[in-house]
């Protein structure tokens, strides 16, 4: 009994928080202190389709940037995962803290320097300057997920397939690589939401020029007209509801790399 | 941008050519309609990129849609880059030009007045001398001060006019009635009748500085006690500490107790919107009409000027030393000043012309009589009717810091 | 099942320094040029260095007009509030309710996957879901004015813009408790249950298992998270910008907001706050990992 008055809380407090979200972006004119909106609108839908509204654009630019980074993230964090997890060697731990601490260290306040310098060598007001300040936040986290993967990958593998004659190349993707699929996608993952969602970052080094959508729905959250603010923040939300539930149905059952993340 | 930039060269080049006498960099008023045709040709396939505020829809969407399309038509690209502050804009001009960044800047053209304008005039970040060279420059009274002079500072063509804002007081009528409304005075009394209802966003927003310095023409007696372009210290302070006395008095009566204050003025007309205060000053009245048929503001919502007059001032455009495409934000500048922009700007988004419309033909000028935009706006004339310059930068820098020191933070 | 790379032997390629060193080259490059390199350019702005502009000297000035400013002072007060009490919460809720679905036979799968549902949501989004519900006018404040409780925004608490940080905790606190959750749940899941059973089949009773068995096996994870927590919610900034009031800001929103100011004299002491908040986090970060390390010793 006590048990199912506590989940129905867990249920309430987890969900409430959605509801406004979900009627503001209909409503048309919901003055205090009604319940239920007085009138209906479209006005929050047709936002989003509205071409001079830069919903879409920033819905683009938004893609774009999350999908660079998670590449990149990929690229530069599982090479280090793959040695903080397989190998134990001297300094390791001080390499360890280095790189999982941008995980720890706020990024603005470790990036804040840095703005005069990309604006010097042109990279401000640029995607290619946001994706590379995106990478700060997003490499700790690959490198954490892939390191846990291969603390628990066995590289005989590896080394039989090497025997029989297989390339380095092939055996990265038909060994490793398959065996790692699950804590890549979760990494993958991770990468992506992290960009996905980030504000101050993409506005000290895009400086307003890069329009992303959070960037966009800060501004409608300021303004009046709540409608439009909800409706943005629906699209903002879509997407990494959408990921989070496609790649926890692909994933086994076992958490292992939710589980590396506890050992930080 | 590489291949605009190479059509762009070769356009300048042979416009460089073919125009009479030696035309430089800097257009000079040699034959005007020659002198533009180069800018045209050199801006066809350039961008633009506008920062201006971006706080306000309806001027969105008449940017991203009409005068996109209209710039389209000439073959430039507008780029609406939509910042929170204008102090934004002049701050990146700035950094780029101590990192010797001094062509091919990001920012071309920025909407700016007042204190940004001043700033950026001292660290000479403008380009100047081409305002009385674009063609609707003809449209402009540039004897008006307010068109001469910025908060002060003489433009000196460092900057072309392009819209016209005068302060109102917005209130709800259902809650407020026009005695109230009349005077400074009644209505902070009504306020401390009514505690919570009433607030202004804390300076430096833009509008919270000219609500504080509409209270301080009303305590002062009007802006001409505090003349000049650097601050009286004797005038200023005895009419600042009247003025910080009366605030800190009327404090408690406001939102929130007077413990705090909006942090801009969209926050503040989200206030309005939700039916927590029922008054405001604003400088966009014409944008209220809007607000209203959307539903955002009640159907009851009435504009007014207050018995210590409202505050007038022009915005302008101007055009970083830097720019990288200096012919496409000319075009779009001399763009803003073309009647039928201007006309469609007041229509659809409620933003008074700066153009002076007796140097329009009966014709040209009937349209802008004809604009309606309801009766939640206030009509032109009333609105002019009682309108004071602005105060000088300097002290509008002063005002904005002591605020912050004495109301504030007390 | 696993053999680490040690004990297989490379019969051809790099050798092993080399090969460890290529594999961490581009991490170590990204985060030493873009992290450390920032770190230490913030530091350097902070004493004075003006990359680019002529007539700059060091001096500590910015510090001593960081303490001094009333403005950073109020913000300091209630950015540790604020993170404090949010990762409190946030633990206590996150273990709780991992506790609760743990036990929860009956569509645990869908329950996790409801309790989870905050996680991917932006905290923009988040910032302004918290606005809607708990502002003067927002949604909570409506039901209170449908129950008589309230008449007029006003007489509805004020949990927005205001000096506490109220609405800016329940955000921190509604993204954070998931997170803390499904750490902790994957942690039980990985065999607290043979341990319990065992506790219990020697006589143990409920209080005595949780304390000996669970929150000895969950306690890496619940450090690790909490950790996290703490540090992200003290170096946000959209949250508290969209939520809080312009007296006080929370540290990142001064320091944004000093940095952009156009009188370049405010900027030595932005940087000198984001170095403020880069140690305070560091410094609290290590004491309290120091701390559970020992606890977990003892519970041991």
């Amino acid at each position: 009994m006590r048990r199912s008055v506590g989940v129905g809380v867990l249920v309430v407090g987890v969900l409430t928080p959605f509801v406004p979200l979900l009627v503001w972006a209909v409503s048309g004119r919901w003055r205090y202190p009604s319940l239920l909106p007085q009138e209906l609108s479209a006005r929050g839908a047709r936002l989003l389709a509205e071409p001079g509204s830069q919903v879409l654009s920033g819905l683009v630019t938004s893609l774009t940037v999350g999908a660079a980074v998670t590449v990149l993230a990929l690229a530069v964090g599982t090479p280090a995962g793959r040695a903080l997890g397989l190998y134990s060697f001297r300094g390791q731990r001080l390499v360890r803290f280095v790189l999982l601490a941008p995980a720890i260290v706020p990024g603005l306040a470790v990036l804040l320097g840095t703005q005069v310098f990309f604006l010097r060598y042109g990279l401000a007001d640029s995607v290619a300057g946001v994706v590379l300040v995106h990478l700060v936040p997003t490499v700790p986290y690959v490198t954490l997920v892939t390191a846990a993967a291969f603390a628990n990958f066995d590289v005989g593998y590896e080394q039989q397939a090497r025997l029989l004659g297989a390339r380095p190349l092939q055996v990265l993707r038909h060994v490793t690589l398959p065996a790692l699929r699950p804590a890549l996608m979760v990494a993958a993952s991770f990468a992506f939401l992290i960009s996905w969602s980030e504000y101050v970052l993409t506005v000290l080094i895009g400086g307003g020029a890069v329009q992303t959508l959070p960037l966009l729905l800060f501004a409608y959250a300021r303004g009046a007209d709540l409608t439009l603010a909800a409706a943005v923040a629906l699209l903002l939300v879509a997407p990494p509801l959408l990921l989070v539930a496609a790649v926890s149905r692909r994933l086994p059952r076992d958490h292992g790399p939710l589980v590396g993340l506890g050992r930080l | 941008m590489p291949t605009p930039r190479l059509l762009a060269l070769s356009a300048a080049a042979l416009g460089l050519l073919t125009a009479c006498g030696g035309a430089e960099a800097e257009p000079g008023p040699q034959t005007r309609t020659g002198g533009w045709a180069a800018v045209l040709g050199e801006a066809r396939g350039q961008q633009v990129d506008w920062y201006m505020y971006g706080g306000d829809e309806t001027l969105n969407t008449f940017v991203t849609g009409f005068l996109a399309d209209r710039l389209d038509e000439l073959g430039v690209t507008l780029k609406q880059v939509r910042i929170t502050d204008t102090v934004d804009a002049v701050n990146k001009v700035l950094a780029e030009k101590q990192a010797g960044r001094d062509e091919g800047g990001s920012v071309d053209l920025v909407w700016v007045n007042g204190e940004n304008f001043a700033t950026g005039q001292q660290a000479g970040l403008w380009h100047c001398g081409y305002d009385r060279d674009l063609p609707n420059a003809a449209y402009v009274d540039f004897d008006d001060p307010a068109v001469a002079r910025d908060f002060g500072v003489p433009v000196e063509g460092c900057e072309s006019v392009w819209q016209q804002a005068d302060s109102a007081l917005v209130y709800d009528s259902s809650a407020l009635t026009e005695r109230d409304v009349e005077s400074v005075s009644s209505l902070f009394a009504w306020a401390e009748r009514n505690p919570g209802r009433f607030t202004y966003p804390a300076p430096p927003d833009f509008t919270g500085s000219m609500a504080v310095r509409t209270f301080l023409y009303d305590t002062a007696g009007g802006p001409s006690a505090l003349d000049g372009t650097t601050v009286d210290e004797e005038a200023y302070g005895e009419a600042s500490s009247r003025l910080w006395d009366r605030l800190i008095g009327v404090a408690p009566s406001l939102w929130r107790g007077g413990e705090t204050y909006p942090s801009g003025q969209s926050d503040v007309e989200r206030l309005y919107g939700n039916g927590e205060i029922d008054a405001f000053l604003t400088y966009g009245p014409g944008a209220v009409g809007d607000l209203v048929a959307r539903g955002v503001f009640p159907d009851s919502t009435r504009e007014t000027v207050l018995s210590v007059g409202n505050i007038a001032n022009n915005s302008f455009v101007a055009i970083p030393y830097n720019a990288g495409d200096q012919a496409a934000a000319k075009v779009l500048a001399n763009e803003l000043l073309d009647p039928e922009v201007q006309l469609e700007l007041f229509r659809t988004a409620g933003i008074y012309p700066a153009i002076d419309l007796e140097r329009l033909t009966d014709a040209e000028r009937a349209p802008f009589e004809d604009v309606d935009l309801g009766p939640s706006v206030l009509p032109l004339t009333e609105l002019t009717a009682d309108t004071q310059p602005e105060l000088a930068a300097a002290y509008v820098t002063r005002i904005e810091a002591d605020w912050k020191a004495r109301v504030l933070q007390r | 099942m696993s053999s680490s790379a040690d004990a297989v032997q490379p019969r051809r390629g790099l050798a092993r320094p080399a090969r460890i060193g290529l594999l961490l080259a581009p991490a170590l490059s990204v985060v030493g040029v873009l992290f450390v390199g920032g770190f230490a350019l913030g530091v350097a702005q902070s004493l004075g260095y003006q990359p680019f502009l002529d007539g700059w000297r060091w001096s500590t000035d910015a510090y001593t007009t960081a303490w001094q400013d009333p403005a950073v002072r109020a913000s300091v007060g209630l950015t540790l509030r604020v993170s404090l009490l949010s990762t409190v919460g946030a633990t206590v809720l996150g273990v709780a309710a991992a506790l609760l679905i743990h036990r929860t036979r009956r569509a645990r799968r869908l329950l996790t996957a409801v309790f989870a549902s905050p996680l991917p949501v932006p905290h923009v989004v988040g910032a302004l879901t918290m606005l809607l519900l708990l502002s003067q006018s927002g949604l909570l404040s409506r039901v209170t004015h449908a129950a008589g409780v309230t008449g007029t925004p006003a007489e509805f608490p004020a949990l927005t813009a205001d000096g506490f940080g109220v609405a800016i905790i329940a955000e921190y606190v509604w993204k954070e408790t998931p997170f803390v959750g499904v750490v902790v749940l994957a942690a039980l899941s990985a065999g607290v249950d043979e341990l319990e059973d065992a506790a219990r089949t020697l006589g143990a009773g409920g209080l005595q298992r949780l304390r000996h068995v669970v929150l000895p096996l969950i306690a890496p994870s619940v450090a690790a998270t909490s950790v996290l927590v703490f540090a992200f919610t003290f170096g946000s900034y959209e949250v508290p910008f969209l939520l809080g009031g312009p007296f006080p800001a929370a540290l990142p929103v001064v320091a944004l907001q000093y940095h952009q100011d156009v009188d370049l004299a405010a900027r030595p002491e932005a940087m000198a706050i984001s170095v403020v908040i880069a140690v305070l986090v560091a410094a609290l970060v290590v004491v309290y990992l120091a701390t559970v390390d020992r606890f977990v010793r003892r519970v041991r």
